[in-house]
């Protein structure tokens, strides 16, 4: 679980936890380096899941604000990360239902270079992420949290608010057609 | 070996690999400009208007409405401490403890405005004297009353000698709630000056002390234990 290796001592737990407890008190400094350890990967998180970066950037922007407004309905013994990422789903599913960025649409090979990935990262990986953004969106939805992230199924079919079964399908789904994206030998 | 499509088959990863390679993509992704800054108006903003869902400005707000009523607890509780004493202690009516100076039996039905200094109970003003409003705050301040109470508190101690160690106890108990209260009371002033309510209760607190300090006046002078 990615979250674990977030917070996997507890030097990091109690300095995380410190953080929080400022910012709950309207220490804007404190939430401010919350954002800086955690912004990079509630942006990964919207990007792979709206697939546009100016989209992702409103989801993030407004996951950080909804957090900051919900502090105190935080429990300190969750992660803050795992946190942070079941309120910026909800921003994105949000979004998702509002406007039409998610609609079922592939992306040409055009769109995916001019879109801002910025991996620093071998072309397998390139590719991947591009095959991960061509998927149908409950695929790739249930693929980032679980394949990615490293969810469980049973977390991440609550963040999606899907049934346990129905998350599994999917991830079955996703790779199956990722795999054949990718021209991987499945089996 | 090549496939139909013109791919090496033996470059082919499998699923496991596939598998293994999303795990290992990077999870954090640097958004393409810092979302700091906007975040940060936000907040700001939550914080200027206080409004409803900016919580840790709702929680700047909420302390001193917790010191209120942990105040105003205490207030009832020194209150209701003093109208016992006072019971236990005074005749009827006021008695007369110096210039302008009176304390009453307890009942909360004797409007406090009529006697003097001590006599506020709305907060918005005292009688000193009678007739004059002045703001509630000035009571604290009023030389009369200051004069009086810190002679009374220095006799305080030759005076609790007189009454039973039980009157004794309860008097110290008493005292100690109210000035606790006086502090967490003083204190939620210097974080919000114009509270009328804290005002108002700063004034009552002060009132149950000189409630508390005659009671033990004139117990010690009449020789009787409260």
């Amino acid at each position: 679980m990615m979250m674990a290796s977030a917070s996997s001592t507890g030097e990091e737990i109690g300095w995380e936890a410190a953080l929080i407890q400022r910012a709950r008190r309207g220490d804007s400094h404190a939430f401010e380096r919350l954002y800086r350890e955690y912004s990079g990967r509630v942006y990964g998180l919207c990007l792979r899941m709206t697939r546009d970066a100016a989209a992702a950037e409103d989801c993030a922007q407004e996951a950080f604000i909804n957090a900051w407004r919900a502090l105190d309905r935080f429990e300190t013994r969750s992660a803050f990360g795992t946190w942070i990422h079941r309120i910026a789903v909800n921003v994105v599913l949000g979004k998702r239902r509002r406007v039409s960025y998610g609609t079922e649409t592939t992306l040409d090979s055009e769109v995916l270079e001019a879109s801002e990935w910025s991996f620093d990262t071998p072309v397998e990986e390139e590719e991947i992420e591009a095959a991960i953004a061509k998927l149908p969106e409950g695929a790739r939805d249930v693929l980032v949290l679980s394949g990615i992230y490293g969810y469980s199924h049973i977390e991440t079919a609550q963040m999606l608010g899907l049934a346990e079964g129905t998350c599994k399908a999917q991830l079955h789904r996703a790779r199956k057609l990722l795999a054949e994206r990718l021209n991987v030998e499945m089996g | 070996m090549t496939s139909t499509d013109g791919t090496d088959d033996t470059k082919r990863p499998s699923a496991g690999r596939l598998i293994r390679s999303l795990g290992e993509l990077p999870l954090d992704v640097a958004p393409p400009r810092d979302l700091w800054p906007a975040i940060s108006a936000q907040v700001a903003a939550d914080k200027a208007q206080g409004g409803a869902g900016a919580l840790p400005a709702g929680r700047s707000r909420y302390l001193p409405t917790r010191v209120q009523w942990a105040a105003l607890a205490a207030v009832v509780f020194a209150l209701a401490v003093g109208m016992w004493l006072g019971r236990s202690v005074l005749p009827g009516k006021g008695v007369q403890t110096g210039p302008g100076i009176v304390a009453q039996s307890g009942d909360p039905a004797v409007a406090p405005g009529a006697n003097g200094p001590v006599g506020t109970n709305n907060g918005t003003g005292v009688q000193p004297g009678g007739g004059q409003a002045v703001p509630a705050a000035a009571f604290v301040t009023d030389p009369r009353y200051l004069k009086e109470r810190k002679e009374m508190i220095a006799a305080l101690e030759a005076q609790l000698d007189t009454l039973p160690p039980e009157s004794q106890q309860k008097v110290a108990t008493s005292l100690k709630t109210i000035r606790e209260s006086m502090k967490d009371i003083e204190a939620a002033m210097g974080r919000d000056p114009a509270n009328a309510l804290l005002q108002e209760l700063l004034v009552n607190t002060y009132q149950d002390e000189m409630r508390v300090l005659t009671a033990v006046h004139e117990a010690s002078g009449a020789g009787r234990g409260i």
